[in-house]
């Protein structure tokens, strides 16, 4: 059980919507006004720093580790320098809308039209973005389904870990601005390198600062609150947060309970700067432990106490919300901030990582039942199998949590991407299901490409069924194809035209995020940019990695080629000139036709016939997306991730050949699409295993649902994890489990408010089942449930 | 070796964790020398219905091919159940033959209903036998299954010359066998000739009927019925007092 502090957090989280804060926005407008006309790196640490200095200081009921991004428990922030116009236009439906909502009063609303708003008319990143972006380009990519990047374009990158091994837990804040000022003293050489160095060192400088001066305030703020409290117990405890905030995070920590505070803030000033998707905690277990350890050995801290301590973070993790549009929203569902945290794996130099703190990460998921962190385990072939039976204990809970990882294949997409060996053992998950380090820059959702919608224009004359538009390329009439190959030909001509746009979009997405919007306070936390001087968004890390390309719809896609394939040029069952009067009828009175496509082989049932057509569509992506580089000459890299993509990206097209009917969702990740893998979960495992996904560097995801009764044993976990292993010996990379039976998820639909805490997995990510729309969890009870037989 | 055979099966099963260690594939053959009256498989007692196909060795053994990877993790391997798969001995010989020859964990899950020298090489292959006794008198058996259960009892006697695993397995079901007296005979009887006695309680279900209605015959009577979580606790025990262990495959 959870202690009755933890408790009562717990249900705040539970039970509060989350409410929008201006209060960020606010001040950075005003830090803006004064600054006109400096160097941007500049205005923006010193937008920091005054939001570090004016924002209140709010200390909760019961809590431990400290520190709020606004006036609200449960509160999302403003960016207007990424994008307004969006917020603009939706806020008065923040309450109301299906997927995320959020509070917002009439005077909030009128205070950012009035105070806000309108000083960044014109220059916030978004209004650039589109007037910048080719217009042949923006009628494919911009809020269509298709192509689609917005969220590197209404919001920040995110998608970093901090090094708390080698910079933040060694150096402190306070550390990091006198080697800030080191390094400054010795740009002696007049150059307009060094000028940029210099007002890098300088913006660093002040958001270290910023968040310093932050946790004093707590400091006396918790002060303040321990004179006035009348409980002996509380008061103590304010004392000692007193205490902690005064040295955290300026210096190095000391103590468990120093480290994990200083995590806190540095999430609080990540989102501060730039209300980040995906700031991840990293290897938590590994760089948690030697604190763990000498607290426990020295007596300072015991296990129950550091166990409170980790769920205390959860909850913080969870607290805070990242506020999007609706359009993001379908992609992202679920309130979710991606910050990942990883568990388990190898160590530097080989060996099994796993500590206690792993096992105490996977209970706190348990006890708390929180959506944040995104809790990862890295399981490599020689995983103890006690941490083994943890994982499968903890999917047998039906949160949905961990998301289970090949510690191989993570390290060889690293190494594929030209990593040191070391550093890729010491690999952590990005936001859902990406190989990430924490000294690499990169993004790593750039953009979501629509596999289907290709499919589409190449039958459709590069029309759009849904919107009758012309989004494709030309192509003839498809009554004319005579062969498989020209059909599929077809395919990837228009598949190729798709890439092309997602890579014009995020090029030029990259170089207003370089003029716009450098990231001082990040940039501060990665090694490498501190002692090169160079800023995230000009390529500071150690290691730069391409923007990923998320493909979505493989499954869908690789059906439909097959029943093409079989029926109309094998079999000759049917002539396409039916086949596409039956997808211009979205199927309507060819119900015979359907069943019929339907019985043709599925992926997902380790069929070669299909399995073979998604083989070749993903090897043939891998090369096509390497193809073009970035805006720092690096490649491109590829992912099947999932995310909530399959929904809004499976509304803009039409009915497809394998069966689908229109706006029904497409297939997430390497996922089959749902229901259709019919044998056992076996073979869908195995049919994902034959894509080769350790090339895809951005990442593959693998959704399945099990029944129950499946693991409710100790016996039922433990297969479940050699499944999970023969797997990975195949070479697949991710798998997670949804394990709630359907006759539960019906129950939560029709009384949402018994089943508030229920987690399910959405995609890359785990979140409340009451907080998705209708159509969403649908979705989710559509996904098969693989029975035990 | 070339397999060139070919028999009658219903559909193996993957990812059956139910039948012996770890993860297995089920080959369920067609084919029964009972005829029982609650049976669950209907479709086994005969080689030509809808659910029965031709199979080749070949074939099965490309199912199994594919599965392989996950018995090496968990432990499991394949499971030849039925029907009743001694009845077919060509077939399962060879299968028994390449299979153990891949180093592949096997069970069988028979009737005992054999003749046991006749297939005793194939036995002896195996890694854990599984084999029924549904009734300890001789004309309930005959009344319940069609034949008598004296060559059943007699090669289960004889089983423990060969030195394997063996659980014997009781369908228990309310209206046939579930009584006190037949199951503290049958613990005795387990106790007596089996070496580490161990008994797994399989409580009977009606998930068969779907199967009855496809193919188009009657249903087993409804005086059959699965026994209370209670009753089958009391048989635990009562079976235990007789120093047979009690197993579960769930």
């Amino acid at each position: 059980m959870v202690t009755d502090r933890i408790e009562k957090i717990r249900q705040n989280y539970i039970n509060s919507k989350p409410a929008i804060s201006y209060e960020r926005a606010r001040i950075w407008t005003e830090s803006h006004k004064k600054t006109e006309g400096e160097a941007i790196p500049i205005r923006r640490a010193k937008a920091f720093k005054d939001t570090c200095e004016q924002l209140k200081v709010q200390i909760f009921d019961g809590e431990l580790i400290v520190g709020a991004t606004g006036e609200f428990r449960k509160c999302g922030i403003l960016t207007p320098e990424f994008s307004w116009t969006w917020v603009d236009r939706e806020m008065d439906n923040f309450d109301k809308r299906v997927q995320d909502p959020y509070i917002m009063t009439d005077e909030q609303r009128k205070f950012v039209r009035e105070n806000i708003f309108p000083y960044w008319k014109g220059k916030s990143l978004e209004e650039m973005f589109l007037a910048q972006l080719p217009e042949e380009t923006a009628r494919v990519a911009v809020d269509t389904g298709i192509v689609d990047n917005d969220s590197k374009w209404r919001q920040a990158v995110g998608e970093i870990t901090p090094d708390y091994q080698d910079v933040l837990f060694k150096k402190g804040f306070g550390g990091i601005i006198r080697e800030a000022q080191e390094h400054m003293r010795n740009l002696n050489d007049i150059t307009a390198e060094n000028i940029k160095k210099k007002e890098f060192y300088e913006s660093v400088i002040l958001t270290s600062e910023g968040i310093i001066i932050l946790a004093h305030r707590y400091s006396e703020k918790a002060r303040e609150m321990a004179q006035n409290e009348q409980d002996e117990i509380r008061k103590n405890e304010l004392l000692k947060i007193a205490e902690i905030c005064s040295r955290i995070p300026e210096n190095p920590p000391v103590t468990f309970y120093e480290a994990m505070q200083l995590v806190w803030f540095t999430q609080v000033g990540g989102i501060l700067s730039e209300n980040p998707l995906a700031l991840n905690v990293g290897r938590f277990d590994q760089f948690m432990y030697p604190y763990y350890k000498n607290d426990i050995e020295k007596g300072i801290m015991t296990k129950d106490e550091a166990q409170e301590l980790i769920e205390a973070l959860w909850l913080k993790l969870s607290e805070w919300v990242w506020t999007i549009s609706a359009n993001t929203a379908e992609f992202f569902a679920g309130y979710n901030q991606f910050q990942n945290l990883t568990v388990g794996g190898k160590t530097r130099d080989g060996k099994d990582a796993t500590n206690e703190l792993s096992y105490m990460a996977l209970k706190a998921t348990e006890k708390v039942k929180t959506h944040q962190p995104g809790l990862s385990v890295r399981i490599h072939q020689d995983c103890p199998g006690d941490f083994l039976d943890a994982v499968t204990n903890l999917v047998s809970k039906g949160t949905g949590f961990p998301a289970i990882h090949s510690d191989q294949a993570g390290y060889q997409m690293l190494i594929n991407a030209g990593y040191k060996p070391e550093d890729a053992r010491d690999w952590n998950n990005c936001g859902c299901v990406v190989p990430h380090f924490r000294k690499t820059g990169e993004w790593t959702s750039a953009v979501n490409i629509n596999f289907t919608a290709a499919l589409e224009y190449a039958l459709n004359r590069g029309y759009s069924r849904i919107t009758k538009g012309k989004i494709g390329l030309d192509e003839k009439d498809p009554k004319s194809f005579e062969s498989y190959e020209e059909v599929e030909e077809a395919f990837y001509k228009q598949f190729d035209n798709l890439i092309r746009h997602s890579v014009i979009s995020t090029l030029h997405a990259q170089r207003l995020h370089k003029e716009l919007v450098p990231r001082p306070f990040l940039s501060s936390c990665i090694e490498n940019c501190l002692s090169e001087g160079v800023d995230l968004v000009d390529a500071g890390a150690k290691y730069n990695l391409g923007p990923v390309l998320t493909g979505i719809g493989l499954a869908v896609t690789s059906n439909s080629l097959a029943v093409i394939k079989k029926l109309i040029f094998e079999e000759k069952a049917v002539s396409i000139e039916t086949l596409i009067e039956a997808m211009d009828a979205n199927w309507e009175g060819y119900e015979g036709l359907r069943q019929i496509a339907l019985k043709v082989p599925k992926y997902g049932n380790d069929d070669d016939y299909v399995d073979d057509i998604a083989i070749k569509m993903a090897n043939y992506y891998y090369n096509e997306g390497h193809k073009y580089k970035d805006i720092n000459g690096n490649n491109f890299n590829t992912a099947f991730m999932g995310i909530s993509n399959y929904l809004p990206t499976g509304k803009v097209v039409g009915a497809t050949p394998c069966g689908r009917r229109a706006g029904e969702p497409l297939s997430e990740g390497v996922s089959p699409f749902a229901g259709s893998d019919t044998s056992t979960p076996l073979a869908a495992l195995r049919s994902a295993a034959k894509l080769n996904q350790d090339v895809h560097s951005g990442g593959t995801l693998l959704n399945l649902r099990l029944n129950e009764e499946l693991v409710k044993t100790k016996r039922g976990q433990r297969n479940l994890g050699n499944i999970i292993q023969a797997f990975f010996s195949l070479g697949a990379f991710h798998v997670q489990f949804n394990t709630i039976s359907t006759e539960t998820l019906r129950k939560a639909q029709e009384n949402p408010e018994n089943y508030k805490d229920l987690l399910v997995r959405v995609a890359g990510y785990s979140t409340q089942f009451v907080n998705l729309s209708r159509s969403m969890q649908d979705a989710i009870i559509a996904r098969t449930a693989h029975e035990s037989m | 070796m070339k397999a060139c055979n070919t028999g009658f099966f219903m559909s193996p099963q993957n990812f059956s964790v139910n039948d012996g260690d770890g993860i297995r594939t089920i080959i369920f053959f067609a084919g029964c020398p009972l005829k029982c009256k609650w049976c669950a498989n209907p479709e086994s007692q005969s080689y030509n219905n809808c659910l029965v196909k031709e199979y080749s060795v070949e074939q099965i053994l490309k199912i199994i091919e594919r599965q392989e990877i996950f018995y090496r993790s968990s432990g499991g391997g394949v499971t030849f159940s039925g029907g009743e798969a001694t009845l077919n001995p060509d077939i399962l010989r060879e299968l028994t033959n390449i299979l153990y020859d891949r180093a592949i964990n096997l069970a069988i899950e028979t009737s005992g209903y054999f003749n046991f020298e006749e297939i005793k090489d194939i036995l002896e292959k195996m890694d854990l036998i599984f084999v029924d006794i549904k009734h300890m008198d001789e004309n309930k058996h005959i009344f319940f299954t069609g034949k008598s259960n004296r060559i059943i009892l007699s090669n289960i006697k004889k089983m423990k010359g060969l030195n394997i695993p063996i659980v014997v397995r009781i369908p228990v079901i309310e209206g046939a066998n579930v009584d006190d007296h037949n199951m503290a005979e049958t613990a005795e009887f387990v106790k007596e000739n089996i070496d580490n006695p161990k008994i797994e309680l399989l409580p009977y279900h009606s998930f068969g009927d779907e199967k009855y209605e496809a193919l188009g015959i009657e249903k087993p009577s409804r005086n059959f019925k699965a026994p209370s979580v209670d009753r089958l606790k009391e048989l635990k025990k009562l079976i235990e007092k007789h120093g047979v262990e009690i197993v579960s495959y769930n």
